[in-house]
């Protein structure tokens, strides 16, 4: 079920997204260094690591740098 | 003044070049030439938690973008942990002895007091590497590598991302799988699972040797562009691991009613805990990017569950206020709030049969957790960008145990997080 539901989402997601969006010339904002989606890599890495060892979730961004024995 | 930060640009990359030719990745009299189309940050990290642990956190990563747009980054991290850590027991209202994982020597908690390991010391290294490769306008790969290694443990990882851009590259549709492979090998060896902690000097009910945790990741994800301002980002997730899972430190109070029992060797009676050798977690990630008047506003929501009945909501909010000449301000407040596992006990009865799943680390319970941040950024005077980063971490356990005299088992955490990031 729940993996129908993803498929479902995921297609109204798409089909949603062609009506969505900017033209090439439209960019300028997105283009932005703080605008990117990972626009403080660092700060996020160290994030990923501190609370992967405190806590029992990790995971969802992207691949992390590799393991820990911290947990 | 200028000069002066001239001269730690020009240092940092001549030692930038040494580490490099040191650590091997380039030969150490190409490292100067091969800095030229680097770009580089730098950062330092320092945790402190109260009475806890500090850790101590240089890092350094490197990105360059070649002429065909393939972008090669590499990133060295050094993490110094030292201080005390909770060890499962509970607090009691008589002062209690524990056994070093080395089995060698005793440590004591007083009355009162939750019982801290204070033997907690590592460093950890950690090496990785990432490489883009566009294969045509629209879509590209992404492969990375990662090798860490710390006293007790040894972590070796790759990873394969495809991305492909859609709807005139508004759409970004990304799949990805990753491997890791984990070596353990405990000090002193591994606990017999749900077996007696011993005194120090008699069988410690442990066996040496190592042990091993594969994991195997997937990720698919959408990131749209919804209008000039404005983009969103989706993932799922799924991880599955197998292997060693048991925090080989970690052990149990067994209690006769509420009191503690006494112990065949030690005064009162320890397990060492017991996990499932297999894993499965799933997570669910959104994330919004907006432009609002010149400030940035980032706000994410992860839902995370796995087969050990863990399950976690984290909300994530940055608000970036631009100032002038790189000048930026940007408070940071995160929410985090996760179920306790299905094997999550405070501690287990004497009176019943031991279960075969158990443990007491802090890290499986029901918490809440909140983290308040401020982080300033600014221009150096040659240019390059620079931020000081503050937080106040708060972590709850929903229900901190109490034996039946009223003494309670501290399980919360405090930290500050300190942060120092350049980059040229």
């Amino acid at each position: 079920m729940k993996k129908i539901s993803l498929i479902l989402i995921s297609v109204c997601l798409l089909s949603a997204c062609e009506n969505l969006g900017v033209k090439p010339w439209e960019r300028d904002t997105l283009a932005r260094k703080d605008m990117a989606l990972e626009s403080a890599a660092m700060d996020s890495a160290f994030d990923d690591h501190i609370y992967f060892s405190k806590e029992a979730s990790s995971g969802g961004k992207g691949f992390g740098g590799g393991g820990c024995g911290c947990n | 003044m200028k000069t002066e930060f001239k001269d730690i640009h020009g240092a940092l990359k001549t030692a930038t070049g040494a580490l490099l030719g040191a650590s091997g990745l380039v030969a150490p009299a190409m490292a100067s030439d091969t800095m030229a189309g680097w770009e580089a940050d730098v950062a330092v990290l320092v945790y402190s938690e109260t009475d806890r642990v500090s850790a101590f956190e240089p890092a350094i990563s490197l990105k360059k973008t070649f002429d065909d747009e393939s972008v090669l980054g590499l990133k060295l991290v050094f993490d110094s942990l030292t201080g005390a850590s909770h060890n499962g027991a509970m607090a009691s209202n008589t002062p209690q002895t524990f056994t070093r994982p080395s089995g060698n020597s005793n440590y004591d908690a007083a009355a009162g007091e939750t019982p801290l390991d204070d033997t907690f010391h590592d460093s950890r290294v950690s090496i990785s590497a990432n490489y883009e490769q566009p294969i045509n306008r629209l879509n590209k790969m992404i492969y990375g590598v990662n090798v860490s290694n710390e006293y007790d443990f040894f972590s070796v990882g790759g990873s394969a991302t495809y991305m492909q851009d859609i709807n005139e590259r508004n759409t970004t549709l990304t799949a990805g799988v990753s491997f890791e492979y984990n070596t353990i090998k405990p000090v002193g060896g591994f606990a017999d699972p749900m077996s007696e902690m011993q005194t120090s000097g008699v069988d410690q009910n442990k066996t040496s040797g190592t042990d091993t945790r594969v994991m195997t990741e997937l990720l698919l994800g959408v990131t749209q562009i919804i209008d000039r301002n404005t983009l969103m980002q989706f993932n799922y997730g799924y991880a599955m691991s197998d292997g060693y899972h048991n925090d080989p430190y970690k052990i149990l109070s067994v209690l006769d009613g509420n009191n503690l029992t006494t112990g065949s060797t030690l005064p009162g009676t320890y397990v060492y805990e017991n996990r499932p050798d297999s894993r499965a977690k799933h997570s669910l990630f959104s994330k919004v990017k907006h432009f609002l008047n010149g400030d940035v506003v980032d706000l994410s929501y992860r839902y995370m569950w796995d087969d050990w009945k863990v399950a976690s909501h984290t909300l994530d909010f940055h608000y970036r206020l631009n100032m002038s000449d790189g000048f930026y301000l940007e408070p940071h407040v995160r929410y985090y709030s996760q179920d306790a596992a299905e094997f999550y006990y405070t501690s287990l009865n004497s009176a019943e049969p031991l279960p075969e799943f158990a443990t007491a680390d802090y890290r499986l319970g029901g918490m809440t957790a909140t983290t308040l941040g401020i982080k300033v950024g600014f221009l150096t005077p040659d240019g390059n960008e620079s931020s000081v980063r503050l937080e106040y971490y708060q972590q709850a356990a929903d229900t901190n145990p109490k034996d039946v005299n009223g003494v309670e088992t501290q399980l919360g955490i405090d930290a500050v997080i300190l942060q120092y990031n350049y980059s040229f």
